[in-house]
């Protein structure tokens, strides 16, 4: 399984490497978050920090729009029938969605990385240092498994990637928006509050905006479960929707 | 027998696809599917791959039931596929897809480099090796693709209109490779002039049905007609569905 695994990575590898203006706009994103979004927002907020509230804000934001691509592959693999070459081969069925999760996390951690790198000149450095540093991937990883799940299930329920573009670009700035990603849950309007916190998002910001502006303390483990809860229900979602799709057991 | 079907058949709702269909291939043994559009052939190509389970009857491939052995099954096939797009790696190489592949069907690590070489040799891709699919002719794409069924030597190569859109050169080109293979082929075209320089024996298929099957010369002399042309309109009609 090892092996099917880095083959199938090897293949993303590639074709991110040779993509490289793709790759040069998806690293330099985020630094236009935080310096415009963030920093012209800084002096309008009471908070006192705004660029370092927003940082966690930023990482979600992209670690959601690039898990949310995450699934365009299996999307395309599934449309030009490739998918059907792969599943013709002696493969576990689970190593084509493995693949995705490993390039994925990947891919976002060395993107969460760069951020924190962006935000140093901007005076933001994490209150936890570098383990705090470690905690934020951790929380990206969770985030990543969370969102490309959801996003994997919803490539394979689609009946073409027409509807999947129509629904992940209705619901990817909306589930930012009912997040704490921007404002903090306090602050916002009761009949809101409840929507916030029924979005796993709301939990992966919470523990990376701990970790940033604050410490370690008993709020990081217990929104760091709650994510991990999420992520768990979310990839049962994808592998049932990937077995149906492929009418196989994913073992 | 590399592949024996027993009244193998699949419907989808109330339509039947594949009907109590029967027949075999021997080792080497180069066997030609033929039929009009939507008689059959890629719904009986998928069930053999393993891809799309049967709704009756079953079929062994390699010894291996398609029903309770699909793994063994997929170990012992090269399934190359009818027009698959090549935009999900037309930014890799010829020779990163053959390794790919070759990991994927469990070629020891240390021999991939080798077998990849190996197979693309085989169709004439060496000098190509190094250039991306994207930069492939069609013709090459389709030897390309040929290249990657053989890389873990397959007991049965099934191949689905292998030359679908080429030119007359490359459609040559492609022949004299499959010809010189030595696996079992299960080729299913709509090309009689392929069939009858490829296929050592024919089904022909209607809804579904067998409608004829022997050697191109037995199935040509039975009606006294000279080409294989005139054996598929006599036994699938000549109207146009």
């Amino acid at each position: 399984m090892t092996q099917e695994v880095l083959a199938l990575t090897r293949r993303w590898v590639i074709i991110l490497f040779r993509e490289r203006l793709n790759l040069l706009f998806s690293v330099l994103q985020p630094a236009v978050w935080l310096v415009f979004f963030a920093g012209g927002l800084s002096g309008a907020v009471v908070i006192d920090d705004y660029i370092a509230f927003a940082l966690p804000g930023v990482i979600a934001f992209t670690v959601v729009g690039n898990s949310v691509t995450a699934a365009m592959p299996l999307l395309f693999d599934k449309e030009t029938g490739y998918l059907d070459k792969l599943l013709s081969m002696p493969i576990r069925r689970g190593s084509i969605l493995l693949s995705r999760f490993v390039f994925q996390v990947g891919m976002n951690s060395a993107q969460v990385i760069v951020i924190l790198l962006i935000a140093l000149p901007l005076g933001v450095r994490p209150a936890t240092g570098v383990p705090g540093v470690i905690g934020i991937l951790v929380t990206t990883a969770l985030l990543t498994l969370a969102i490309t799940s959801a996003a994997l299930a919803l490539a394979c329920a689609a009946p073409s990637h027409g509807t999947f573009f129509a629904i992940t670009g209705f619901a990817t700035l909306p589930l930012l928006f009912m997040s704490n990603a921007f404002v903090p849950v306090d602050s916002m309007p009761a009949w809101m509050e409840p929507i916030a916190r029924a979005n796993p998002l709301t939990y992966a910001i919470e523990a990376m905006r701990l970790l940033v502006m604050e410490g370690w303390g008993g709020g990081v483990p217990v929104a760091l479960g709650v994510l991990g809860v999420a992520s768990g229900a979310l990839l049962g979602v994808g592998v049932w929707q990937f077995a149906r799709q492929t009418g196989q057991r994913v073992a | 027998m590399i592949v024996e079907t027993e009244a193998l058949g699949r419907t989808f709702g109330e339509r039947t696809a594949v009907d109590a269909l029967t027949f075999h291939i021997a080792p080497g043994e180069i066997v030609g599917l033929l039929g009009p559009n939507g008689a059959g052939k890629t719904t009986t190509i998928r069930m053999l791959a393993t891809l799309l389970p049967a709704s009756s009857g079953t079929a062994r491939v390699c010894g291996h039931d398609i029903r309770d052995d699909p793994d063994a099954v997929r170990r012992s096939i090269g399934y190359v596929m009818q027009q698959v797009s090549p935009m999900g790696y037309y930014l890799l190489t010829g020779r990163e897809k053959a390794e790919i592949e070759a990991s994927l069907y469990h070629v020891p690590r240390r021999r991939v480099k080798e077998r990849a070489a190996e197979v693309l040799d085989l169709v004439g891709l060496t000098e190509h090796a190094d250039q991306l699919v994207q930069e492939y002719s069609g013709g090459m794409q389709k030897r390309l693709e040929l290249a990657c069924g053989l890389l873990h030597r397959p007991e049965l190569l099934i191949l689905d209109e292998p030359t679908l859109g080429l030119d007359v050169q490359s459609r040559h080109h492609v022949w004299e490779h499959i010809r010189t293979l030595g696996v079992a082929v299960l080729l299913a075209t709509n090309y009689m002039d392929e069939a009858d320089r490829l296929c050592d024996r024919l089904t022909i298929i209607d809804h579904g049905r067998t409608v004829a099957t022997g050697t191109p010369a037995e199935l040509k002399e039975a009606l006294g007609v000279l080409t294989l042309d005139d054996v598929f309109l006599a036994h699938t009609g000549r109207e146009v569905s």
